[in-house]
């Protein structure tokens, strides 16, 4: 009974439904329906930015000039887990890498395709996307990325 | 502290759920604030943010999230949040940048994504309880404010009607903003008090609606002020107070901590006399009755009087205190920290003369607009001059 009074349990039950966005709406559709990464392009600054914004953050111009980035960029920052986002071990360690693509701003995050003594910063990747017909507009349409 | 001026406003649509992020939505404020101010993105010295609960949008460190799109990146910048009084506190925050000397220019952008919540934003609403005394009990929070409704009627002897009236002036006058998410140019008191009752006596046209939105300010020192506008708004005063979060202990009908707060900004701005002198006022309208307690807490009427000067018209758009003349939280909408640009954001377009067929006549030269939130605890309140 002790123990009844010292707690209360709840919890906070909200789902979400995330609204991808006007760069993030056409991102999506892109890899999606042709397998490419598009990123956004500031005239201004010279830069493209992926993931594609529809402002560039440094001088805040309105971009509307869609450039495709090359699906094979290089491994910038790697990681390997061993345990998942709840903590609990993993059957297999996952190898994460940040990975940049020439001429862009920014980069993707993803799984990579290799062991983890296999890989090393500066490694050549390419994108791996799910097959045609199977992919829903999410980021889970690229499966990892595999070196080149 | 040096003077501090509004010299640009923005906002986007009020709406249930807009296709743009989050990011994307205060960057298209910020845009529109920034081009009313003349200047550019490079210009601005600091940037403060203001976004209710992370709950709203799904996003944890919401003012870290935003920053990108509210031109916060390489600059000093910092979110405030005080739930609903956030729709005034963060344009506070921003005086406070310039008044001290620390930024010259700083760019206000406040943001709520409130679509992004299922099943229904109450959802986190809810978690402003307490999770001991009240949760277990499973409350929607409109059960508070229907208590405090009732106190407030049950105290001055206030009819329904009487109430229903302000609910139908913001809608009528929201109208003519372009950015009004439930306008309504034939509502009638009738219509209110037929609509369905949510908690007695709360019915569902007493309610402001959940919403999507930003808005964005400029505000600057005076020399940058008189150097880029001709109709710089000076903020003259400022206030803020919160009262206890155990609201069981105060007296619902009067809210004694916007008094308090609104005092604070009477003094700095040295308005002797509130009543004789503000010429339009912006009070936080989440809730039809809220507008009138607010009123009262702002000590622009007696207590209890609000409702008459109501049913008097003295609070339409062309009476003696045009009031929310935006069209409110009731008619534009409510995306809780967002409604800054139908407050702070209308008030500074009110003395500027930018209301467009909004401006009341007889240009105005002393506002005041007024935010409200947290547990029902909180107020900001700012005074303007034009």
């Amino acid at each position: 009974m002790a123990d009844e009074v010292r707690r209360w349990r709840g919890d906070m039950e909200a789902y979400y439904i995330y609204t991808a966005g006007v760069a993030g709406d056409r991102f999506l559709r892109e890899i999606r329906d042709n397998g490419r990464l598009m990123g956004t392009y500031c005239p201004r600054c010279d830069v493209i930015y992926l993931p594609p914004r529809i402002y560039c953050e440094t001088c805040f111009s309105e971009l509307n000039e869609w450039e495709e980035v090359p699906n094979k960029g290089v491994i910038d920052a790697i990681t390997v887990a061993y345990v998942n986002d709840k903590g609990e071990r993993l059957p297999q360690p996952l190898v994460w890498a940040l990975v940049r693509f020439p001429g862009a701003r920014g980069g993707l995050v993803h799984f990579v395709s290799l062991p983890e003594e296999d890989v090393r910063e500066g490694m050549e990747v390419e994108v791996v996307y799910r097959r045609t017909g199977r992919r829903e507009a999410a980021i889970t349409d690229i499966l990892y990325f595999k070196p080149v | 502290m040096r003077r501090v001026a509004v010299i640009g406003a923005g906002m986007t649509l009020f709406r249930r759920r807009l296709l743009e992020t989050g990011k994307e939505m205060c960057y298209q404020a910020s845009q529109m604030a920034l081009a009313e101010a003349g200047i550019e993105l490079t210009d601005v010295d600091a940037v403060v943010t203001g976004s209710a609960p992370d709950a709203f949008d799904g996003v944890h460190m919401k003012g870290e999230y935003l920053s990108d799109g509210a031109g916060g990146v390489g600059r000093p910048y910092m979110r405030v949040f005080t739930g609903g009084g956030t729709g005034c506190f963060s344009a506070i925050a921003g005086w406070w940048h310039v008044a001290s000397g620390l930024a010259d220019i700083c760019l206000v952008v406040n943001e709520e994504k409130m679509s992004s919540c299922h099943p229904h934003p109450q959802t986190a609403f809810g978690h402003i309880w307490d999770p001991i005394l009240e949760r277990p009990l499973k409350p929607n929070l409109i059960w508070i404010f229907a208590m405090e409704m009732n106190r407030y009627m049950t105290a001055h002897n206030i009819k329904k009607e009487d109430i229903a009236r302000v609910a139908v002036k913001n809608k009528r006058n929201a109208v003519d903003h372009p950015c009004a998410q439930l306008a309504d140019p034939n509502i009638t008191v009738e219509d209110v008090l037929d609509s369905e009752v949510l908690a007695w006596p709360v019915q569902r046209l007493d309610i402001s609606p959940p919403s999507d939105g930003a808005s964005a300010l400029v505000l600057a020192s005076e020399d940058i002020a008189r150097r880029y506008s001709e109709t710089p708004v000076w903020i003259s005063g400022v206030g803020w107070c919160i009262d206890s979060t155990m609201w069981t202990n105060r007296d619902l009908y009067f809210p004694e901590y916007v008094a308090r707060a609104a005092k604070m900004a009477y003094g700095m701005a040295k308005v002797d006399d509130p009543r004789r002198d503000v010429d339009v006022v912006e009070p936080y309208d989440p809730f039809d009755y809220k507008e009138l307690h607010h009123l009262e807490g702002l000590l622009l009427c007696d207590k209890g009087e609000a409702p008459k000067l109501t049913r008097e018209g003295v609070t339409e758009r062309d009476g003696e205190l045009p009031t929310c003349p935006s069209g409110g939280l009731l008619g534009v909408g409510n995306p809780i920290a967002a409604t800054m640009g139908i407050k702070v954001g209308e008030i500074y377009w009110q003395l500027a003369g930018k209301a467009g067929k909004r401006q009341v006549p007889g240009s105005p030269q002393l506002g005041v607009c007024q935010a409200w939130g947290d547990l029902m605890q909180f107020s900001s309140v700012i005074v303007m001059r034009a």
